[in-house]
């Protein structure tokens, strides 16, 4: 993994028409930490990692990824750049197999490398997503669940110095999340820095070291889950004016 | 199905299907090498030969464009016209390129030299009309490429004076033997010989990590671009690479190798859908399965003009023959279409794509796979557990 890490986002705006979809957010992530981006439906948050992914373009504001300028760039040289994805709804290539599914960002993102030492790479992660006895299947003979794990083995192909992880635990059973929690960890420890965006808030809370919170598009909160629990306007946005007559 | 079987279990244990696959590949090959030699046949039976192989071409190029990376195009029959157009009007008018001082005179041009320029031409009208199909997608890329090819016809058809219209542009020929069946014989190596270099290129790029590209492009491009992958590069090199091969093809089958001249009605939607519908039979996502596809329906189309049923039972025709004769017409289409509905329906990847499946022994791995899991442990166990 990347040990040096440096994504910075500065005033990065996006609007639709009318709709202002991300309004001049701004934040740094300088090392390898485990932030949960977190917000009611509509915040901005996949507006906000497409736009770091390179899949829009802001209207406004710039985004560096270990110094060099990434807004603008296609999605392909974010990638190479150093940020990975995942889809909030799973994207796994399903007429390709499960390795050649692990094969596409090998052979991207490594084109020096012999396929024999990328295959092994892939058996080793799909063995630790415990997918590997799915290799030779096509994908779209897995399960969600099982796609949700190849969509993050893909992840570790690119060995990207930030991870966005749009959804991980979404209609996925009890125990895989169990792996995908063991993954998020893994990937951690490594030294890769990891954006998870979740509505499972205890996921988040018990995953994240830093919240980020999105309301309307902007960013409302930025600090420890202990802080951000307790801040005002973070209650304001998911309970609304009840809390105030309370 | 269990005779079947027994066979299976058989292959698999002894030669195994693979090398099956390639010993009768190889003898496919042989038979092709053998046909012109053999003094039965006919000049007509290479000329359906010759021209099968020009669509095996066709058709495998498309199922690379098409059914691998998923670039839905109406515009190959259009890049093969252009192949043949440039190289005729070179090799006839010669041309000037006064910037670069470059002059060629049609006596300083040979066959060859023509249909080298041809498919360099069609390369580059691929790598424009490549670069403006890179924001489009399905229909819109369809709609796109069925507009390119008729405003191509109809400029062809249209420039009479240059293009010979309706009547057609002949092309320099590229055998000169005066003796018929010995020009037939070099013509009929000449085309299978371009088809097999062809379809050696294409399984070059396909195997290669292009093609593992290529295929993701087909599946999901966000997804393909955000695992690193430059869909623009490989988007315009498909089209670059299957234009420059369909360019060539049809230079040089209407070099008087297959055919004496190349005529706008050749470039027509109709044309081109029948190239869609070998490659559809065959298998589109298979190049061989798309060739084979393509070769076979040519074949069947000629050996089905004339339909000679033998009536049973000792009854005769009112003329006296035993045998019904049909001049099968139009309507051998009409039983060509029924066959891609058959397909389209039942067998999406092909009518082919069983066969070439079973050789492979692909289903040989997802069995192999699929009990594994459930030899192994079918409760998937959580990383922390591995690590332990």
């Amino acid at each position: 993994m990347s040990s040096a890490i440096h994504l910075e986002l500065n005033n990065v705006s996006k609007r639709f028409g009318g709709n202002q979809a991300v309004d001049h957010v701004s934040f740094s992530v300088l090392k390898p930490e485990l932030i949960g981006l977190i917000g009611p439906n509509g915040a901005g948050k996949t507006t906000l990692t497409n736009l770091m992914s390179g899949m829009l373009k802001p209207s406004s504001g710039t985004i560096y990824l270990n110094g060099r300028r990434i807004d603008g760039l296609a999605p392909y040289d974010v990638t190479r750049a150093g940020l990975g994805r995942t889809f909030q709804i799973t994207r796994a290539l399903s007429r390709m197999t499960v390795m050649e599914n692990m094969m596409v960002p090998g052979l991207a993102l490594h084109p020096g490398m012999r396929r024999m030492e990328l295959e092994e790479r892939a058996h080793e992660i799909l063995d630790l997503l415990t997918i590997d006895h799915l290799t030779y299947e096509y994908s779209r003979a897995l399960s969600g669940g099982q796609r949700k794990l190849l969509e993050l083995g893909r992840l570790l192909m690119l060995d990207p110095a930030v991870v966005i992880l749009d959804e991980p635990f979404a209609g996925v059973h009890p125990r895989l999340q169990e792996t995908i929690y063991g993954y998020i960890h893994r990937v951690h420890d490594d030294g890769t820095a990891i954006i998870l965006i979740s509505h499972d808030m205890g996921a988040v809370f018990e995953l994240s070291e830093r919240l980020i919170v999105l309301n309307y598009g902007a960013l409302i909160a930025d600090g420890t889950p202990e802080a951000v629990k307790t801040d005002p306007a973070v209650i304001e946005a998911y309970l609304g004016e009840e809390e105030e007559e309370a | 199905m269990a005779v079947f079987n027994r066979f299976e279990a058989a292959i698999d244990a002894g030669i195994g299907r693979q090398r099956l696959g390639y010993i009768l590949l190889g003898l496919v090959l042989l038979f092709f090498l053998w046909f012109p030699n053999d003094a039965s046949q006919s000049n007509y039976a290479k000329t359906v030969f010759i021209s099968g192989f020009f669509y095996a071409i066709m058709a495998s190029s498309w199922a690379l464009l098409a059914g691998i990376a998923g670039q839905f195009s109406f515009g190959h029959m259009a890049f093969m016209g252009i192949g043949a157009y440039v190289a005729g009007l070179i090799a006839r008018d010669g041309f000037i390129i006064a910037g670069l001082g470059i002059q060629i005179t049609p006596e300083s041009i040979s066959a060859i030299g023509a249909i080298i320029v041809g498919t360099a031409v069609a390369g580059l009208v691929g790598l424009v009309i490549g670069w403006l199909l890179l924001r489009l997608r399905a229909a819109y890329l369809a709609l796109f490429t069925i507009a390119f090819a008729e405003l191509f016809r109809i400029a062809m058809l249209t420039e009479y004076d240059y293009t010979g219209g309706s009547n057609g542009l002949s092309l320099r020929p590229l055998i000169e033997v005066a003796e018929v069946d010995t020009a037939r014989q070099i013509e009929y190596y000449l085309m299978f010989a371009l088809l097999i270099v062809c379809l050696l290129l294409m399984y070059r790029v396909v195997n290669s990590p292009i093609g593992v590209f290529l295929r993701a492009m087909r599946e999901d491009e966000d997804a393909a671009s955000a695992l690193g992958v430059n869909v623009v590069r490989y988007k315009i090199l498909v089209f670059v690479f299957t234009s420059m091969i369909v360019g060539l093809a049809g230079a040089v089958f209407y070099s008087d190798v297959g055919s004496e001249r190349i005529i706008p009605e050749q470039l027509e939607v109709l044309q081109m859908s029948l190239i869609i519908a070998y490659a559809v039979i065959g298998g589109m996502e298979s190049m061989i399965g798309a060739a084979a596809g393509a070769f076979i329906s040519r074949y069947m189309l000629e050996a089905m003009r004339e339909v000679v049923i033998t009536l049973p039972f000792g009854l005769t025709m009112a003329d006296g023959s035993d045998a019904f004769t049909w001049e099968t017409g139009a309507w051998r289409f009409a039983l060509f279409g029924l066959v891609m509905v058959f397909t389209l329906r039942y067998m999406r990847n092909g009518l082919l794509y069983p066969i070439i499946n079973w050789f492979s022994g692909r289903d040989l791995v997802m069995k192999e796979t699929v009990s594994k899991r459930h030899d192994d442990d079918d409760d998937p166990t959580s990383l922390e557990d591995r690590d332990e």
